[in-house]
């Protein structure tokens, strides 16, 4: 059965309070385009797992997000976050930090469904300090707060291999798990180029699963090589075909990043009226994500595709500028 | 052939930390390291192309032993994929620390403390309301727990090299034993590794085998100790510091011309 709607009907099924992670990671295979839609439809309270980056951080500055969980917020070579820096430097989001490999085998452990995994992860560090645990303010927010755990972790001495005090880290749960991907069959079987992140992990750890697409595909087409897919149908919800869903950043063996349009966001995003500005510039247009890369148009587009076989625009054949 | 010595004010400050920072990392030729975001991506390229062609480079969004073939811009940019032996995610990325394959973590931040602990999560006395937020613990905490050398890369200015870290994220040789947050030695958690050396802007720094406080070691060409004395927030040891060899025209050449042309990292 096909499960392909447009991105307003995708978008439309999230609820405010809940509990949701993008995929990819910093300004690479971002659903943007999904972000963007979600501040269009004016979602509220909304618990951010994981990072807080170009997507993530389009829907802080959109007042969609209450609280956040994870592990990093910043832009990369473009700056912390922007949104994310100012709203949290006036204290208006919830944070709750947790370590890389904290949020690793806690999605791990989700999509394992088992309650807790063990690991020295954070050992000796404040990622483990009482005052900074937020978690509790962060239940507070979310629609299902049973989705978010009781305890940020928990102490104790590993009984198996004598390694000393370990952290037992709670498993990570989703509401919602949007990821941008290369391709998707129109059943919801997801094959991704690059890096997985946490995409095939989380995807299996949510209760609800939005796939955007650069391509949807024949099912019969995608599943001729299933080694080379990463999230089975069995676990997508809805899927929405959306080429360039993740301009401004990267897509391994599509496009490239567009780095003015990234060091543009950065910049207009100190204040929140630059946020504004920028959002009714490129977010709230008649015909969503058409408007979008309509004004971006196709010759700025065209210089972004990706040169084969590289997966991106290498600078010698006239790339990233 | 003989090299050709760039002056002092003939390259930044940051150039030069880099340069030194990839000199450095020949010492880990044919090592595993796990290079983070920002710089350390910077001296890794040169590193690679010059000092330490043989390291072996993992990223924490998943790639083993990436060649990359020009600098990547982001910690999951295109470039780190093409050419890459085995690219999974972040967990399978991350996994080499855990398992103690990792023979070195290179990191930047943005505050360091005398016993090597590194803050890159908040700047000020609010976690609630910081002074400044910064961009969190990504991959920070991890190299500084599970690798077996940590080296740290970051501009040299008081009010970033303090007494103790606002916001302890990545540990260095003093951590914090929870519940209470007393102040230990990193062995006392069962903690291996350590940062072994803090390269800054001004010169390189190490610790003291006994009392695991920074003291420095090396100062750049154009510096005086007294000059890193005076922008150190704590009162550093510089008597058993030497000066560095000096840089030259042709590290600074690749890094311009050929590392970073568009000047995307703002080295110069």
């Amino acid at each position: 059965m096909s499960k392909v709607v447009s991105l307003k009907e995708a978008i439309g099924e999230i609820k405010d309070g809940d509990v949701i992670l993008t995929g990819g990671i910093v300004e690479d295979r971002r659903p943007v385009a999904a972000a963007m839609e979600v501040v269009r439809q004016g979602k509220k309270n909304l618990v951010l797992i994981g990072t807080c980056s170009l997507c993530d951080d389009i829907m802080v500055g959109g007042g969609c997000v209450a609280a956040y969980r994870g592990t990093y917020t910043s832009n990369g070579a473009f700056g912390i976050s922007p949104n994310f820096k100012r709203k949290a430097e006036e204290g208006s989001i919830i944070c709750d930090d947790i370590g890389h490999i904290d949020y690793s085998i806690g999605v791990m452990a989700g999509m394992a469904g088992v309650p807790f995994i063990a690991s020295k992860t954070c050992i000796g560090t404040d990622v483990l300090n009482p005052a900074y645990d937020n978690l509790g303010g962060a239940r507070s927010v979310a629609r299902n707060p049973e989705v978010l755990p009781k305890k940020k972790y928990v102490l104790m001495e590993d009984p198996f291999f004598d390694m000393g005090t370990v952290q037992l880290i709670p498993a990570i749960k989703l509401d919602v798990c949007i990821c941008h991907v290369q391709m998707v069959g129109e059943e919801g079987t997801v094959r991704i180029d690059g890096s997985l992140t946490f995409d095939h992990f989380a995807a299996l750890s949510a209760r609800k699963v939005i796939v955007t697409a650069e391509q949807v595909v024949p099912e019969s087409y995608i599943r001729q090589d299933p080694n080379r897919n990463c999230i089975p149908c069995t676990s997508v919800d809805m899927v929405v075909e959306l080429p360039w869903g993740a301009h401004p950043g990267q897509v391994y063996n599509f496009y490239d990043m567009d780095i003015p349009f990234l060091q543009e966001y950065a910049k207009s995003c100190a204040t929140q009226e630059g946020f504004d500005k920028w959002a009714a510039e490129w977010i709230f247009n008649e015909n969503g994500h058409d408007d979008y890369i309509n004004k971006l148009g196709a010759s700025r587009l065209q210089k972004l595709r990706a040169v084969p076989p590289y997966g991106y625009v290498p600078r010698k054949k006239g790339g990233v500028k | 052939m003989t090299r050709e010595i760039a002056k002092p004010g003939e390259y930044s400050p940051v150039e030069a930390m880099v340069v030194y920072a990839a000199r450095f990392l020949a010492g880990f030729d044919g090592k595993k390291g796990l290079i983070g975001t920002g710089l350390p991506l910077v001296a890794t390229q040169l590193a690679k192309m010059t000092y330490s062609p043989n390291m072996i480079i993992f990223v924490e969004t998943g790639q083993a032993d990436a060649r990359p073939q020009e600098l990547p811009i982001s910690i999951m940019d295109s470039r780190l994929t093409y050419g890459s032996s085995w690219q999974m995610g972040d967990p399978e990325g991350l996994f080499p620390l855990s398992r103690n394959e990792i023979d070195f973590g290179f990191i930047g931040g943005a505050q360091i403390d005398k016993y090597g602990n590194v803050n890159s999560t908040f700047i000020g006395g609010d976690y609630n309301k910081p002074y400044k937020r910064l961009a969190g613990t990504a991959g920070a905490v991890d190299i500084g727990v599970f690798a077996k050398d940590t080296v740290i890369l970051m501009a040299h200015q008081k009010r970033r090299i303090v007494d103790f870290v606002d916001y302890l994220t990545t540990p260095g040789w003093m951590v914090k034993k929870w519940p209470e947050g007393t102040l230990v030695r990193r062995e006392e958690l069962g903690l291996q590794g350590g940062p072994s050396s803090f390269i800054s802007s001004m010169g390189i720094c190490r610790f003291d085998d006994t009392t695991k406080i920074m003291y420095l070691d090396k100062y750049f060409p154009g510096i005086k100790p007294e000059d890193v004395k005076a922008n150190t927030g704590f009162d550093i040891d510089v008597s058993r510091a030497t000066e560095a060899d000096p840089i030259y025209t042709d590290e600074i050449k690749l890094l311009r011309e050929e590392i970073d042309p568009l000047n995307i990292y703002k080295m110069r």
